[in-house]
């Protein structure tokens, strides 16, 4: 495959979103640009200026109308996809590190980030999906994370849960109706940041990336670790593919100690995973620095990184990517399909 | 594909001398032959010919989609042409990507390191002259033996025929006077014109193939007496590889023929012309 390099950013890339048609992806990064790509030639469709400082997250909403941002300028900002048009900006005491849309696209939450005299919460908004209709100031919920600030969080199936992973690398689970803490674990190392959480594409369970060097799929309502992804280095991201059982890692050397070493030695990958066996089946070199974030496309036909390098890379995959099958893999679908003749 | 059609159009807005038509042939297997003139900073016109091949991908999308790829261009993208922008979008290069059941984590990686580590461990200092380990610089025997089967280009003789250097090998003749010289003879070293003054030898490189030996002493020779022209040739061929060497009696008239033949003309070629640096690096 030959992956397409996108360079319209200055500096490091924060997070890289498809949205759910898979035509469309949205990058930010520390240069507080937004870009949209065409993802099938890697065309830059535009812009979104107005952000002060450098972008952490984005998410665009289920019809591809409506995209959130947040970053390090305490704000909040949703934007019309089509135009570039800024529709509202939430304004807060501290930076956004995340935004995530419901599966509906009718509530959109914010993490925000602990700083002195401010606690880490999460914010829910009502979104009215019109882009010409006004949106409301006011959250209608708030949870505050009084132990450990929460870095990442997301709508589990039907918006009934928000499941948060925390700075000290435990997983919570609140009530997206009441924000009630209702189960909370400790599924990574202690003090391991929990750096990303991706969703299955049926919102049943996720995938956590942690600074402790693995990942974990955890189930959605009990929060039981199904499987553990032990590698050798920081991750950054993970993320599930959708058609093929896998999973897609990220990572590498922190992002401080990168010019002291080697694009080889610096692990600056991407790593992925049989789901199900929890065995490493292949790497994809490019980067010359950690990834930031990987994301892949809805109908799991390729995925995207972004490095600390500045790049986002476009993978389309190819034939070998879907003919692989491990033994058993193979015979159960020899016995199907000779069952079905 | 259709947008390098399209992307003649700036070259042909701002030509001020008349450049002829741009030629759109079409050939008769299915390509087109795209010929565009433009003028270039320079002020030199360039005439591209470009074939290109085209080929129709029909693929179902979304109608969602469909409409998304003929949305207007925003923010710093606005106005430009459809098609992905050569300062944003490149091509990476190939990349092999197959998933395999027993993967090991890049052992060769590893390995690799662990290579060199031992190869450095490894390598010894050996002594040109008496095989011992040390610096060749280094050796007792320094004064009282050559370097053994060493023969530089620099010391291979002139005048000496091809064959009788390598002699020692080949059950071939070798004269008396010539034999144990490729064996690191001693006496014969000292004196005559086996002592060189290597502060007087000009190294030329870049010397057409069908130089003489004779045309190198011609040229050089105006700027001062040169006691020795080394030209290397092909065995085979018996033409010139590209390289001579000159010495000179004097070195100040090394050093001015240095000057003035370094770039100079010969053959086809353009001449390069330096000192030659010691074989031993003294």
């Amino acid at each position: 495959m030959r992956p397409i390099l996108l360079s319209g950013h200055e500096r490091a890339l924060t997070q890289v979103k498809y949205n759910p048609d898979g035509d469309i992806i949205f990058s930010v990064s520390k240069d507080h640009v937004v870009c949209a790509w065409y993802s099938h030639n890697g065309e830059r469709l535009g812009t979104y200026h107005g952000h002060q400082g450098a972008l952490w997250t984005v998410d665009v909403d289920p019809t591809s109308t409506l995209l959130a941002t947040g970053g390090a300028d305490n704000t909040m900002r949703l934007w019309e996809v089509k135009t570039g048009r800024l529709l509202k900006t939430w304004d807060f005491p501290t930076s956004i590190k995340r935004v995530e849309f419901s599966a509906d696209g009718r509530q959109l939450l914010g993490v925000t980030e602990r700083r002195s005299g401010h606690t880490g919460s999460i914010v829910v908004y009502e979104i009215n999906p019109d882009v010409d209709a006004p949106q409301s100031d006011e959250h209608v919920l708030r949870i505050i994370c009084e132990d450990s600030k929460a870095t990442v969080a997301g709508f589990s199936y039907l918006a009934q849960y928000i499941i948060a992973g925390h700075e000290d690398g435990s997983v919570s689970q609140y009530d997206a109706k009441s924000g009630e803490l209702l189960y909370n674990t400790q599924v990574h190392e202690a003090d391991m940041q929990i750096t990303d959480l991706q969703w299955a594409p049926d919102r049943t369970y996720f995938i956590t990336a942690s600074k402790d060097k693995s990942a974990k799929i955890l189930a959605a309502d009990s929060l039981e670790v199904f499987k553990t992804y032990q590698t050798d280095t920081p991750l950054n991201s993970a993320a599930i593919t959708p058609v093929k059982d896998y999973v897609i890692l990220g990572g590498g050397q922190a992002a401080m100690d990168v010019t002291t070493t080697s694009a080889r030695q610096g692990k600056f990958e991407a790593r992925f995973w049989h789901k199900i066996f929890a065995e490493e089946i292949g790497r994809v070199r490019g980067h010359f620095g950690p990834l930031n974030y990987v994301a892949v496309h809805p109908q799991g036909t390729g995925y995207c990184s972004g490095g600390e390098d500045g790049y986002v890379r476009v993978h389309h995959f190819d034939k070998p990517y879907f003919d692989f099958m491990y033994e058993v893999e193979r015979e159960q679908a020899q016995a199907k399909a000779q069952a079905s003749l | 594909m259709s947008r390098t059609v399209g992307r003649s159009d700036w070259a042909a807005d701002e030509d001020e001398d008349e450049l002829p038509q741009n030629q759109i042939i079409k050939n008769k297997d299915g390509t087109e032959t795209i010929i565009t003139y433009a003028i270039r900073e320079d002020g030199k016109k360039i005439k591209t010919t470009r074939r290109i091949k085209k080929t129709v991908v029909k693929q179902i999308v979304n109608p969602r989609v469909a409409e998304r790829k003929h949305w207007e261009k925003f923010g710093q993208e606005k106005g430009k042409a459809a098609g992905p922008q050569t300062d944003t979008v490149s091509v990476a290069e190939n990349i092999v990507f197959r998933p395999t059941a027993n993967w090991k984590a890049s052992s060769d990686d590893k390995g690799e390191a662990d290579k060199k580590k031992a190869d450095l461990k490894q390598a010894k200092i050996k002594c040109r002259i008496c095989s011992g380990d040390h610096f060749t610089t280094k050796c007792p025997f320094k004064d009282t033996m050559g370097v053994a089967d060493e023969a530089t280009p620099a010391e291979m003789p002139d005048d000496a025929p091809q064959t009788g250097g390598a002699g020692a090998g080949s059950g071939s003749y070798v004269p008396p006077h010539l034999r144990g010289r490729a064996g690191g003879g001693g006496g014969e070293k000292m004196g005559g014109k086996y002592e060189r003054d290597d502060l007087a030898t000009l190294r030329v490189t870049n010397v057409s193939e069908f130089a003489e030996e004779q045309d190198l002493r011609d040229m050089f020779s105006r700027f001062g007496h040169v006691t020795r022209v080394f030209l290397a040739k092909d065995r085979e061929t018996g033409r010139a590889k590209g390289f001579a060497f000159v010495s000179y009696a004097d070195r100040s008239d090394a050093a001015k023929a240095c000057e003035k033949m370094d770039g100079y003309g010969f053959g086809h070629l353009i001449l390069r012309v330096e000192f030659a640096k010691k074989p031993d690096g003294k």
